[in-house]
C-alpha cells in the first residue's frame, strides 16, 4: 500500500473518531440503548464510495476498538461490532446500484442494517427474545439519523475532493 | 426508477418503524415481573403484593440497585457507563422490557396466566 493511501485512511480514522469522542459529550435524550446520531459514520458513508472494500473495513474496524477503548465502554464492542459488519456488507452492495448522488439513500439502509445487526447481538448475548421489542424504535431512529449522517456526507463530498487530488 | 424503488422503502421501513413503536408502547402492563441475567431466572416477583424494597444484583465488578415501589419497579442505580437502563423509568410495557445490556441484565413482565382479566377477576 503507498504511503499517501495509507495516511489519507489514517486521517480519515483519526477524523471519525473525533467525531465519534465529541458525539458521546451528547446526552442521549431517547432512553433506549441503540438510539444515537452517529455521526462518525458520515466518514463511513464517504470512505464506503472513494476506497476500496478492505480499506473502508480497516477505517471502521480501527475506529471500533479505539473509540470503545476512549469511550470506556467496551462491552458495548459487541454489538456496534456486529452492527457494523452488517452495515458495511450491506453498504458495500448498495454502492453497485446506487449512484453518488444518492448517496442519503445507501445511508439510511446502512443504519437499519446496523441497527439490525445490534439487535440480533443484543438477543443472542442476552438470550432475551422480547428486546425485539426496541427493534421498531431502532428503525425509525436509524431512518432519521441514517438521513442525516447521509446528507452531511453528501455535503462533504464535493468539499473533499481537493485533498485526493 | 431505481431510486425510486428504494426511496419508497425507506419510507416503508419508517412507518414500519412507526406502527411497530405504538404497538409496543400500548401494550398493557401485567403484574409478574421476571429479572432475568443470560436467559436464567434470577428473582421473580408479583408487584401487586410486593412490599416496597430495593435489592442490589451484582454482576462482576458492577451492579445494578432495583426499586420495587406502589407496585412499579424501574433500575434505581447502576454502575454501568450508560445508564441506559436507569433513564428507561418505571417498567410500562409488557412487550418492552427494561434491558442493561453491560451487566446483562433484563427486567420484563412474566408471560403467565396472571393477566389483566384475571386480576380484575380475583
Amino acid at each position: 500500500m503507498k504511503a499517501k493511501r495509507l495516511a489519507e485512511l489514517s486521517v480519515l480514522t483519526a477524523v471519525s473518531l473525533i467525531i465519534f469522542i465529541v458525539e458521546l459529550q451528547i446526552p442521549n435524550p431517547f432512553p433506549i440503548p441503540g438510539i444515537k446520531l452517529g455521526l462518525a459514520n458520515i466518514i463511513t458513508v464517504f470512505a464506503v464510495y472513494h476506497y476500496r472494500a478492505y480499506e473502508v473495513a480497516m477505517i471502521v474496524g480501527v475506529r471500533l476498538v479505539l473509540g470503545s477503548i476512549f469511550g470506556g465502554n467496551i462491552t458495548a464492542l459487541i454489538y456496534s461490532a456486529s452492527g457494523a459488519v452488517l452495515c458495511l456488507l450491506g453498504m458495500l452492495l448498495l454502492k453497485r446500484i446506487i449512484d453518488e448522488k444518492h448517496i442519503w439513500i445507501a445511508s439510511i439502509l446502512g443504519a437499519v442494517l446496523h441497527n439490525t445487526g445490534q439487535i440480533i447481538a443484543a438477543v443472542i448475548v442476552t438470550q432475551t427474545v422480547q428486546i425485539i421489542a426496541y427493534y421498531p424504535f431502532l428503525l425509525v431512529s436509524g431512518c432519521l439519523a441514517g438521513l442525516f449522517t447521509g446528507l452531511c456526507a453528501q455535503l462533504i463530498m464535493p468539499r473533499i475532493k481537493f485533498f485526493r487530488k | 426508477m431505481k431510486n425510486k424503488i428504494l426511496i419508497l422503502i425507506c419510507v416503508l421501513i419508517f412507518f414500519i418503524g412507526i406502527i411497530g413503536s405504538a404497538f409496543v408502547l400500548f401494550t398493557p402492563k401485567k403484574t409478574n415481573v421476571n429479572i432475568k441475567r443470560d436467559g436464567r431466572l434470577l428473582y421473580s416477583f408479583d408487584l401487586s403484593n410486593t412490599e416496597d424494597s430495593e435489592i442490589e444484583i451484582p454482576y462482576g465488578n458492577s451492579s445494578n440497585t432495583i426499586e420495587i415501589k406502589d407496585g412499579k419497579i424501574r433500575v434505581k442505580e447502576a454502575e454501568c457507563p450508560d445508564k441506559t437502563c436507569v433513564n428507561m423509568g418505571w417498567l410500562s410495557s409488557a412487550s418492552m422490557p427494561i434491558v442493561c445490556l453491560p451487566n446483562h441484565l433484563v427486567i420484563e413482565f412474566a408471560a403467565g396466566y396472571e393477566d389483566g382479566v384475571d386480576a380484575v377477576a380475583r
